[in-house]
């Protein structure tokens, strides 16, 4: 395999098995992560049953970024995002614009782009504040709880949701889908008659049943728009022009699905690690108390440290050589984001966390730049920043328990962390 | 610095000011993030119906901003001319 590139470096084999979820099961696995870093070239790992080919691991940041702005030879149109194979049919089905390459991805972008931008997601800062106030209140004057099902989880979706246009009733099944979608990047089988599925689940996202309850319920909701128009995204999608043509039902579903996934599941996930940080790292947010304008870098911080989605997958349209690695035609680059987010060649001291680390060089928790950079990021940086805030105003002591961990290789998920309020 | 026979915009340029650059906005690159407009609201606005960032005014900036906003675009798409 690959005996030209074997010349110049040696072949390297990732440390851990990076296909099976148990490998995150305690969070990102930093040492084997270290150890990919520091060998020289890019990493492989074996095909998983199932699978066609194989792929290589990109963990350190240099070659992160330039994988995320060449998307003309790192394709996301070209195969799956997702390590697994799909069938061509199957790709089809589910492509949003994520899973598309410029310039048809970047005219859906622009679709929504405007309502993401840093000046207008001032606006949200009242609302989301009111939100944050609510759900810690609640939390303080319980004396704790499930900080994910309490705090984590209805910020989040309560804010995207608000944005797309779901009302208040339907937020809690939003989370409930998003769950069982990340459930299908787990290693347990999900029941594929759930929500009324009734297509294969080869052909959906995450193969869950649940994105087939999802966009059920995005073309209900959008028959009530079209109906009644509203100040919302749902509208601007069904009225959306693109190249003179309308989105078809299924693009308008799997945008749909992208854009509450997306504003929901991560900003969750660094919210609940944010938990984490305040008790394990409560000297940092002691600095943001007494010097409220390291409030940005604290926040880009908590986000880096908790990389909330560990990886996206490219396919390699035309042979080229990487770290000193020769890709093939067809290849499958795996880029870690949770790997190059604690690459010491950027982030000196990158185990630390530090309320005022530098926010150039950027963490790549966002993506490394490109087309695909994360349309929420400035966002879900307000809904943070928002939170550590209100938190670090209250001076609150927490005592966490035992956090449990999504069982997932994608996201770098909590799925319950008990926390008591100490009085 | 200059070549022998410096054209008449460089020669502008440096009189003026030799620490102000010119910025461009590649239309293709730009994916609307509005990273440019928050950090200079001066020279940089998002069109309301493309959604693409464009430069207000001649689009000189000091040359030590525009390498923040140029570093700060997540779509590379900013250049000095």
């Amino acid at each position: 395999m690959n005996n030209s590139a074997a010349d110049r470096i040696p072949f390297n084999r990732a440390s851990v098995d990076l296909h099976d979820a148990e490998t995150f099961s305690a969070g990102i696995p930093h040492d084997a992560f270290a150890q990919m870093r520091a060998a020289k070239g890019l990493s492989w790992t074996d095909a998983a049953p199932g699978d066609q080919s194989g792929f290589w691991s990109v963990t350190r940041h240099e070659e992160l970024v330039t994988v995320s702005r060449d998307t003309s030879t790192f394709s996301s149109a070209v195969g799956h995002i997702q390590i697994y194979d799909i069938d061509e049919d199957a790709l089809d089905a589910r492509a949003s614009m994520i899973d598309l390459d410029p310039p048809i991805h970047t005219r859906l972008r622009r679709l929504v782009s405007s309502a993401f931008t840093p000046r207008h997601v001032q606006q949200y800062e009242v609302a989301i504040r009111q939100r944050v106030r609510t759900c810690v209140d609640a939390f303080e004057s319980a004396g704790g709880g499930d900080w994910v099902e309490m705090v984590a989880a209805p910020i989040p979706i309560g804010v995207i949701c608000d944005l797309m246009g779901v009302p208040e009733r339907d937020h809690q099944l939003m989370v409930e889908l998003s769950d069982h979608l990340v459930a299908g990047t787990g290693n347990e089988p999900l029941d594929p008659g759930a929500y009324g599925n009734t297509t294969e689940l080869r052909l959906l996202p995450f193969n869950s049943p649940a994105a087939f309850g999802m966009s059920e319920y995005a073309l209900r909701l959008g028959d009530e728009r079209r109906a009644n128009p509203a100040d919302d995204l749902i509208t601007k999608l069904i009225q959306a022009d693109v190249d003179g043509e309308q989105l078809s039902d299924e693009e308008f579903a799997n945008f749909f699905r992208l854009m509450i996934f997306a504003g929901n599941e991560t900003t969750r996930s660094s919210m609940a690690h944010l938990a984490l940080h305040l008790v394990e790292f409560a000297d940092q947010f002691d600095r943001a108390r007494q010097d409220p304008l390291l409030l940005p870098s604290l926040t880009d911080e908590v986000i880096r440290y908790s990389s909330p989605i560990l990886y996206f997958r490219r396919t390699v349209t035309a042979d080229t050589v990487l770290g000193g690695t020769e890709l093939h035609k067809g290849d499958k680059i795996v880029m870690w984001y949770a790997a190059a987010n604690f690459d010491e060649a950027q982030f000196p001291d990158a185990q630390a966390f530090l309320a005022d680390r530098p926010q150039v060089p950027a963490h790549v928790a966002f993506g490394g730049g490109g087309a695909h950079f994360c349309l929420g990021a400035s966002l879900a940086r307000l809904e943070v920043a928002v939170l550590i805030e209100e938190l670090v105003k209250r001076n609150m002591s927490l005592e966490i328990g035992d956090p449990l961990f999504v069982p997932s290789n994608f996201v770098n998920g909590i799925e319950r962390l008990p926390v008591t309020v100490i009085t | 610095m200059n070549g022998p026979n410096p054209s008449q915009d460089e020669q502008n340029e440096s009189a003026k000011d030799s620490k102000r650059v010119v910025l461009v906005v590649d239309a293709d690159r730009c994916i609307g993030s509005g990273m440019c407009e928050m950090l200079e609201e001066s020279i940089f606005l998002i069109d309301e119906d493309t959604n693409i960032a464009g430069v207000l005014g001649d689009g000189s900036l000091a040359a030590d901003r525009a390498t923040a906003v140029i570093d700060r675009c997540p779509a590379s798409a900013i250049a000095v001319i």
